[in-house]
């Protein structure tokens, strides 16, 4: 049976994702302003100082990582009891 | 004897033996007196910096000695030991105790090894001590994961010591005066890339080494070993071993340029099978691999920032990761389940262990204002800094630029792997139907201690800074490290990779399922091939040779012939022969070395 959440929980997580698009807002806007310094100037490399670079850049390497993984698992995955059933 | 001629392992180890013999509350007043006197012995060393010798088989072996991480790893080495204790006091199994303290000791022993000779004697005391821990977890597969750990380190610990002979005899040739001497390699810095005679004992070396810091293609022991410990055996196992190496590569091979590379590729893998997998202590053991990732790749930087961020973050790892497996050890004591798809929901009656599990997870994370952000940035730091010098002097350093970008990925993927994936399936997720109370006090004191630890050393990284390798670069750092721009680029990259986790979710939900690594050759392989291809074969001569001679002994690999008593005290077939392939194993490596590769 599906656990149904009680009211305060319910609430609690309304609030939870509330204050976690608020925060994520906030950093789109920080960001959009912030200027960071470029790691490697001297060999002209400034993606890094781009607006929303490192926001974009968490959130593309954590989907490429998953991906990547799910498609790894294509070739490589198995029952948990694949060595216990020899 | 004075104090100082006294290796902080002997505490340890002295205690193994007397433990067995104490019983209530007398074994426990001792067991926690040695951590402590282990760690007062070691500070009035490492104070002193006076160096012991004894005699040892004819060589002059030198059992104390303080290199320049000593002192931080020997102090996260006690903290955790007494930490672990007091997590462990529940524990029924007799065993477990004092096999953590001949693990422990051999572990501070090569802390304070200044030869050869005494860290690879402790080396191997370690590998025995680890093993009786993991044989003491009482797992469905403890007895079998503890022989594959105990086979795989041996092999480990033939290369280490073949590379070791080797080097002890090219430095006699060479007339160096202190041959034994357990010493950074500086050759290797610039021989790596050449696999002649010069490089062979030190690539064997390290390679010994690389066995245990879970490096590729040797990483599968990690996840397959560790969580086969019990609820407390597995928080110790988490702490030593990788790190233990960690330190020895620190110290020998800092600056080896294929550390990084390997590194970052331990840094990915970890991330990428962590994602993978349903069991909840194999995704944190999946998780130490990617964090000795980070390690390596500060040490194959091998600057002085960079061996200081090694350093800082092997110590806050311990402890994150510890108080990590601490959670998912309440959890699997209060529950007796291991498996994401058979947990969730547990933040109603567990909130303590949820919440240290949760700061535990933002530290792995290197979330700003816990320890993961004050040391795991040191190397993120040292290598744009490095870059900067190599390309002021005109110096390559591509390889540099694509490290940085990969481990700011990486950190990322740490936060999507550990930072959300272990409290979310653990803690939340779906209602698992499991209402288990918080465990007893000692536990959730143990917990509490090492939470606070980690919020700690994220506000005041100062006392852990003074103890590093190199205090002056620690010193400069720690007026950078809570920058406004590195607290926001940090912010960005763990936040959005927690958005990607919850956009991504329908793909990230659990199934009974394992992802094959490299130990399927060894589990899965080779005992195929002996039993479908070997055996058949052997079996087929051996009725050849009693038909032709019929006096030749019949089939080795077949105890039918024992005795009916003898046969019932024998163990399984593997049991019997993975010990005997690898005693087999090592003495033909010790006579390869001796009588063809050693020079005469």
């Amino acid at each position: 049976m599906k656990y149904q959440l009680t009211p305060t929980e319910k609430k609690l997580v309304r609030i939870a994702w509330i204050v976690g698009l608020l925060v994520l807002s906030a950093i789109v806007v920080v960001e959009l302003f912030m200027h960071h310094h470029a790691h490697f100037e001297k060999d002209g490399i400034t993606i890094d100082t781009l607006p929303e670079f490192y926001p974009i850049y968490g959130f593309g390497a954590s989907f490429v990582l998953v991906v990547f993984a799910k498609t790894l698992a294509i070739a490589l995955k198995r029952k948990d009891t694949f060595y216990a059933d020899d | 004897m004075q104090m100082t001629d006294f290796p902080p392992a002997l505490v340890l180890l002295s205690g193994a033996l007397l433990l067995p013999f104490l019983k209530g509350k007398l074994r426990w007043v001792v067991a926690f007196a040695l951590p402590v006197l282990a760690l007062a012995d070691a500070w009035q060393i490492i104070t002193e910096g006076a160096d012991s010798y004894i005699p040892f088989l004819g060589m002059q072996l030198n059992p104390v000695h303080v290199h320049a991480p000593t002192p931080v790893f020997a102090t996260v080495f006690a903290i955790m030991v007494a930490g672990g204790l007091l997590f462990s006091m529940n524990q029924k199994t007799e065993h477990e105790l004092p096999a953590v303290c001949v693990y422990a000791g051999g572990a501070l022993g090569v802390l304070f090894a200044g030869d050869l000779v005494t860290m690879f004697i402790f080396w191997e005391v370690m590998t025995l001590g680890s093993t009786v821990i993991i044989w003491s977890g009482r797992q469905a597969d403890s007895e079998g994961s503890g022989l594959r750990y105990f086979g795989l380190h041996a092999v480990g610990g033939v290369l280490l010591l073949m590379g070791i002979v080797i080097v002890v005899q090219q430095r006699i040739a060479s007339g160096d005066p202190d041959p034994l001497a357990f010493r950074h390699f500086e050759s290797m810095v610039s021989l790596w890339s050449s696999f002649g005679w010069d490089s062979a004992g030190m690539w064997l070396v390290m390679l010994g080494m690389l066995v245990n810091a879970g490096a590729p293609p040797f990483s599968a022991w990690v996840p397959d070993a560790y969580p086969e410990g019990s609820s407390s055996g597995t928080v110790f196992l988490s702490a030593f071993t990788t790190k233990t190496a960690v330190f020895t590569l620190m110290v020998a091979f800092a600056g080896v340029e294929p550390l990084i590379y390997l590194g970052l590729w331990m840094a990915l893998y970890g991330i990428v099978y962590a994602i993978l997998e349903n069991d909840m202590r194999r995704i944190l053991a999946y998780s130490i691999i990617n964090q000795v990732g980070f390690m390596l790749v500060g040490i194959g930087v091998g600057t002085k920032l960079a061996i200081d961020g090694a350093s800082a973050h092997a110590f806050a790892h311990i402890i994150y990761k510890a108080l990590l497996l601490m959670s998912a050890g309440s959890v699997l004591a209060a529950t007796g389940k291991r498996k994401c798809t058979e947990l969730g929901g547990l933040y109603r009656t567990m909130p303590i262990t949820m919440w240290c599990g949760i700061i535990g997870a933002l530290a792995i994370s290197s979330f700003p204002l816990t320890s993961g952000f004050t040391t795991k940035s040191m190397i993120a730091q040292s290598v744009t800094e490095q870059a900067a010098l190599l390309a002021d002097a005109g110096l390559s350093h591509n390889h540099l630029i694509v490290t940085w970008f990969i481990l700011e990925a990486a950190s990322a993927g740490v936060f999507l792997h550990a930072g959300i994936k272990f409290p979310w399936f653990v803690f939340f997720q779906k209602d698992s139907g499991l209402r288990p109370p918080d465990p007893p006090w000692n536990m959730r004191a143990a917990m509490i201690g090492f939470a606070a630890i980690c919020i700690f050393l994220g506000v005041f990284p100062g006392p852990l800074y003074q103890i590093l390798p190199y205090q002056a670069e620690a010193a400069e750092y720690a007026k950078v490290v809570y920058g406004v721009g590195h607290v926001l680029i940090m912010l960005s990259l763990l936040l959005f990779s927690g958005l990607a986790f919850f956009v991504l979710l329908p793909m990230l939900k659990r199934t009974e399922t394992i992802t094959l690594d490299f130990d399927w050759i060894w589990r899965r392989f080779i005992p195929h091939f002996w039993r479908d291809v070997l055996l058949p074969l052997l079996q087929g001569l051996d009725r050849a040779q009693k038909a032709v001679l019929e006096w030749l002994p019949s089939s080795a690999s077949d105890d039918g012939n024992l005795p009916a008593q003898v046969r019932r005290r024998l163990p399984g077939n593997w049991a019997v022969s993975v010990p005997v392939f690898v005693i087999v194993l090592m003495l033909l490596t010790y006579l390869v070395v001796y009588f063809w590769l050693l020079p005469a």
